[in-house]
């Protein structure tokens, strides 16, 4: 598009043909009241506030609808300008309730900002104002309709970004009603960004009402954990708590959204079950003690029990800081230890690293084609999803390779439903499918393989695609074929010459990828080390009842009376009272300083927004001291930049694939238990409000009719504690439990 | 009287396609059919015919046509605004009832001149009778060959079809009236763009009123300078008006544009029985009232009624005699405009609550000196700072009503009570028929 010259306010500027005016001004820094403009959404112009006057024409102009021109002359503040402004102004303010005293939104109002400038100290309004009854949109946001000024924001952001049409404009003129189309609530992963596009008080965070007025909290930047994207963030605290947190604008990560995940697990730091202060079992007995004499007891309890050092193994979730993981594996290490390992929820570590994405956040929206397998990606990576989103409203077309149908918040041309253990003899198909087509020599395991019609249009569509990516999800964590389909999928992205979005390892894998947090050759990985020959276990930030894939195994190890296990942990729990022999508290999220990698492999740090409370402690500082007491060599670290600085030097480690050609017996019936994703980890699952949300209680299992036969079990029944769904959205000799619930396994 | 879009009425069945026939009906477009007119010749008798827009801006039709981007390889649309809503006005559905052909033949025109294939009738909601007429107008063009795909072995498309309305007044507004035909909610949308590059399912649409396209296939047979004769300077034709209120017979009549608005106030039987005329809205309720002195010195067209003060509109004619309370008559209508604003848009969303509720509070005998002052200045802020002119509409009457006939508004604010003894009010009972 051409270059144009407009002038705006006296000021000859540069445009482009087509901006609108009220982007050039914010450029410029020129200020244009709006209340319905927001730049990430489609243009409204239904507010008129920004009406502002251009010269030539005889009524005043919104500024966020009117295209420049070349040589245009706008005013945005000259009597027509301003007499506009006012007028819209006194308009919006005659029916709003002018409740600041008691709005959560006050101090962060724009109304109130701009009813500043534009608004008048005394109403000419004399009848009665408008009230309108809030209907409950679930546990998230609160409504307070009257406030509203139906700039229709949440409507468009529900619309254009979310991708579910929940709230909606009802009734016409006075009686226009924001309101949900239903009555069970938001169901949206991103819902609370209405809450921040909302200008006025109508929709305010539910578990932050009335906790603190925004002028009185401390607000520090920080990083979101729960997912590969590292969203941008900003923590409000109040007296040592954290309060609430928004979204941070940064382009290139998180636009300026961030998931529900993000914005209200905060709640889980005020959870009763935080663990406060030092523990020890002493026969039998919990004791609370002092720091010095848990860590005496902490280091009496690894040098007795280990009586070489290869009997420590070390354990992490994959929520925890570069930081925390680069000391404890250098701790293990140092001690001569190579059992180290954060892939707790994983069926198969053969191939010793995790396949490496190829395409970055922001290109992922210039994608083509997708195809993804084993995810369903709007729950478990929001920002991501919303990447592939926005890719597809621009034409890119996805298929999907998924053990249950989900509900995408884009159309999907083909979904292949495949049980777990036939989606490796499906991405076979698959494979040869490409061969025969691009004309390359088929390998030897596939020639008893016969790709159907929906193999070949999938890959039809991958060869078709010129600018395409193959997308893994977590749901393969649990696969017990997980290396061999990721070495299939590196083969097929290879000879498609198509991206790799590896989104199976979530949080801060990225982080323990980077730092080692694996072991080399002679380590015992996750699974291996659940043996008699470890006999002192270091836990980091993990949940015994949830996060191990081999829940029983790792129970019968742990309950070994000979076996030592420290757990460092910011929550108690029955589970861990039973396995561990002492509690070092830990500091939880924004309550430490820190770093995550993200998808990208963006190193992006934070500091410690609040104090931990209790006598609670940094991990890096209590890895620190433990090392420091174990007499290890090279920790002399004060603070916690200086971890990092070092993390940072190591190299990762390099991933190579083998021709993996796994056997399977596919006839047998398979459970994958997919946390709902705010059961992911151990401060999302005491988040209150998110238990509460529509995601927050996901709880099913679903099965098919013929599978439920050959279990028999029907729609009344439990599966393994979970309420049973029958639905034929589902792959057959198959349950998918999809639930917020601890892991539990078949027998157990 | 009567030449143009009504020159079927008085002949038997004046709505078959037998009657629209044989009075000359189809010949353009069988002309059109055969090759014999091409559309810069249409669009050239157009412009020579002075036809303007018949909805109510008077849009010259001929450069509406001519905006369109006809060579631009996408589907376009032609649409056909029947959905007559505006207070006063009932012209275009007895135009549906009389003659649907002519309209079916306007759109099939103004289809082949924009290069567009296919045309929707919106029609008032209320237009149940119309509507069905409308209906087996077009099936007998189908029948007839005249509508359809290569029609009579030419290279044209054109297929035609009804949308009925759903009530809403706003759905009158071109832009809302796309949206309605979406099948979204009928909310205005904002210009530019302009339907013609950016209309009906985002692709370019060219929208007329019924008499527009009524118009068109009289015009083009008889010369676009013999309908700018029968008008007046920058006014080209005849005008189809309704004539309510408190006359003796009231009715639709296509007079010339021109027309002295006495003559038309005796064709309508003149006043009723020992009344005099006090006031008349020219235009329909959205523009603006004249007193009586004014009203019998102008001539119905643009131009004269603009230099009385008001609009020539959609040409409903809305007469008011020396019983009418001014007062309530304007409460009624601002009631009207509150009830069907849309919502979409600040000033207009709250700003006609204001109005309609200080008005009912004056009617109640509680208004204030103050109130009449407030009165003009919201409406002074809701006009021209709207989406669409629906806002314009609203404040129209209430600021000539008030500086027109200010006295009787004073009284009723001092006196809590009309000045008009046993007052009765003409707006009501002219639209609650």
């Amino acid at each position: 598009m051409s270059e144009i010259e407009i002038e705006i306010d006296g000021n000859l500027v540069k445009a482009k043909q087509g901006d609108s005016i009220i982007k050039i001004a914010d450029r410029e820094g020129i200020e244009v009241p709006r209340f319905c403009y927001h730049k990430k959404l489609s243009v409204a112009a239904n507010c008129r506030m920004c009406l502002v006057d251009v010269e030539g024409a005889p009524k005043a102009q919104p500024a966020c609808s009117t295209p420049v021109a070349n040589g245009m002359k706008v005013h945005t503040k000259n009597d027509k300008a301003k007499f506009a402004q006012k007028a819209v102004m006194e308009f919006l303010l005659i029916n709003h309730p002018l409740d600041c005293p008691i709005c959560d939104q006050g101090g962060e109002c724009e109304l109130q900002d701009v009813a500043m400038e534009y608004g008048s100290d005394v109403s000419k309004f004399n009848e009665g104002k408008r009230i309108v009854p809030d209907k409950g949109i679930g546990a998230l946001i609160q409504t307070d309709m009257t406030r509203c000024i139906h700039c229709t924001r949440c409507v468009r952001f529900g619309a254009e970004v979310a991708g579910i049409v929940e709230m909606g404009g009802t009734g016409r003129g006075e009686g226009v009603k924001i309101e949900p189309f239903l009555t069970e609530g938001i169901q949206s992963e991103l819902s609370g960004n209405m809450i921040d596009v909302c200008p006025v008080g109508a929709l305010t965070s539910k578990p932050f009402r009335y906790e603190a007025r925004t002028w009185q909290m401390n607000a520090v930047p920080s990083v979101a954990r729960h997912d590969l994207v590292g969203s941008n963030i900003i923590t409000q605290s109040y007296r040592g708590k954290v309060k609430r947190v928004v979204a941070r604008d940064n382009d290139s990560i998180n636009e300026t959204w961030i998931s529900d995940r993000d914005r209200f697990s905060y709640e889980g730091l005020s959870h009763e079950s935080r663990a406060l202060k030092p523990k020890v079992k002493i026969d039998g007995e919990w004791q609370e003690v002092e720091w010095q004499e848990a860590l005496d007891f902490t280091i009496d309890g690894i040098k007795n029990n280990a009586k070489n050092p290869e009997q420590l193994g070390v354990l992490a979730s994959k929520y925890s800081s570069l930081e925390e993981y680069f000391l404890m594996q250098k701790l293990a290490r140092s001690f001569g230890s190579d059992n180290i390992d954060f892939r707790i929820d994983q069926s198969d570590l053969s191939d010793g690293g995790s396949l490496e994405s190829s395409i970055t956040l922001s290109e992922i929206e210039s994608i083509d084609h997708a195809l993804i397998v084993g995810s369903y990606t709007r729950l478990e990576q929001p920002m991501i999803n919303h990447r592939i989103r926005k890719a597809v409203l621009n034409g890119a077309s996805v298929n999907t390779i998924n053990s249950k149908q989900f509900d995408f918040n884009f159309n999907t041309e083909l979904d292949l439903l495949s049980a777990p253990q036939k989606i490796l003899s499906t991405l076979h198909a698959i494979l040869k499918s490409l061969h025969l087509k691009i004309g390359t020599d088929v390998p030897k395991y596939l020639s008893k393989v016969i790709p159907d019609d929906v193999h070949n249009k999938i890959a039809d569509d991958l060869i078709a695609s010129k600018n395409g990516v193959i997308v893994l999800g977590e749901h393969l964590n649990s696969n017990p074929s997980s290396s061999a389909i990721t070495n299939l999928i590196f083969q097929i992205a290879q000879i498609t010459d198509l991206k790799i979005a590896n989104l199976m390892l979530s949080g801060n894998s990225h982080a323990a990828e980077r730092v080692g947090f694996m072991p080399t050759k002679n380590g015992m990985n996750a699974i291996s080390m659940f043996n008699e020959n470890t006999r002192v276990f270091m836990l980091m930030d993990v949940d015994c009842d949830y996060d191990f894939i081999n829940l029983q195994s790792a129970a019968d190890c742990f309950n070994n009376e000979d076996v030592f296990v420290v757990s460092m942990s910011s929550f108690e729990n029955e589970s861990l009272h039973t396995n561990a022999n002492v509690i070092l508290p830990m500091a939880s999220y924004y309550e430490a300083s820190g770093t995550h990698i993200n998808f990208d492999g963006l190193v992006q740090s934070f500091s410690a927004s609040v104090k931990s409370p209790g006598d609670s402690k940094p991990g890096w500082k209590i890895i620190k001291v433990l090392a420091d007491l174990l007499e290890l060599e090279g920790f002399d670290y004060i603070n916690s930049t200086q971890v990092k600085d070092e993390a940072l030097q190591s190299s990762k480690l390099k991933s190579s694939f083998d021709d993996v050609n796994a056997e399977i017996d596919d006839s047998q019936i398979t459970t994958h238990w997919q946390y709902a994703p705010y059961a992911t980890d151990s401060v999302s699952r005491r988040a209150k409000a998110l238990q509460e949300s529509n995601i927050g209680m996901i709880n099913s299992a679903f099965v098919s009719k013929s599978t439920a036969k050959r279990l028999d079990i029907n729609g009344d029944d439990l599966y393994l504690g979970v309420p049973v769904s029958i639905t034929d959205a589902v792959a057959e000799d198959y349950v998918f439990v999809h639930t917020n619930q601890a892991r539990r396994v078949e027998g157990g | 009287m009567n030449e143009v879009c009504f020159k079927n009425l008085g002949k038997e069945n004046p709505a078959s396609f037998t009657t629209y026939e044989a009075n000359g009906g189809y010949q353009v477009w069988r002309k059109i059919l055969k090759g014999e007119l091409t559309p810069d010749e249409i669009i050239v008798e157009l412009k020579t015919s002075g036809l303007r827009g018949r909805g109510g801006a008077g849009f010259p039709t001929g450069l509406k046509w001519s905006f369109m981007p006809r060579n631009q390889e996408v589907q376009k649309y032609v649409v056909c605004n029947s959905d007559e809503g505006e207070p006063g006005t009932c012209h275009d559905r007895d135009i549906l009832r009389y003659n649907p052909h002519s309209v079916i033949e306007g759109m099939a025109i103004a289809g082949f001149v924009m290069n567009a294939t296919v045309g929707y009738n919106y029609i008032r909601g209320e237009f149940m009778e119309p509507y069905y007429r409308f209906e087996e107008a077009l099936k007998d063009a189908y029948k007839a060959g005249l509508l359809g795909k290569t029609l009579q072995g030419s290279p044209i498309s054109f297929d035609l079809y009804t949308h009925l309305g759903a009530g809403a007044y706003i759905c009158g507004e071109e832009t809302a009236l796309l949206e309605s035909l979406e099948g979204k909610k009928g909310q205005p949308r904002f210009k530019p763009p302009f339907p013609a590059n950016v209309g009906l399912f985002g692709k370019p649409t060219t929208i007329n009123n019924t008499e527009t396209f009524a118009s068109v296939p009289e015009i083009l047979s008889r010369g676009g300078q013999w309908f700018a004769d029968l008008g007046v300077e920058n006014s080209g034709g005849t005008k189809c008006f309704s004539v309510t209120g408190s006359v003796k017979h009231p009715a639709n009549f296509e007079v010339p544009m021109g027309t002295p608005f006495s003559k038309l106030l005796e064709l309508a039987g003149g006043l009723k029985e020992g009344r005099t005329l006090k006031a008349v809205i020219p235009g329909g309720s959205s523009t603006p009232v004249l007193t009586a002195e004014t009203a019998m010195n102008m001539t119905m067209d643009y131009d004269s009624i603009a230099n009385a003060g008001s609009m020539l509109g959609a040409g409903s004619v809305i007469v008011m005699d020396d019983t009418t309370c001014m007062v309530k008559t304007l409460a009624r209508l601002a009631h009207f405009y509150y009830d069907e604003s849309c919502g979409q848009c600040t000033p207009c969303r709250e700003g006609t609550g204001w109005l309609y509720r200080m008005l009912q509070r004056i009617l109640d005998g509680n208004g204030k000196k103050e109130d009449l002052d407030l009165l003009l200045s919201v409406s002074e802020k809701i006009e021209g700072n709207t989406i669409c002119a629906l806002g314009d509409a609203a404040a129209a009457p209430v600021v000539s009503f008030i500086n027109n006939f200010r006295d009787e508004f004073e009284y009723y604010i001092k006196n809590g009570k009309s000045i008009i003894e046993g007052e009765h009010n003409l707006i009501e009972e002219a639209t609650s028929v």
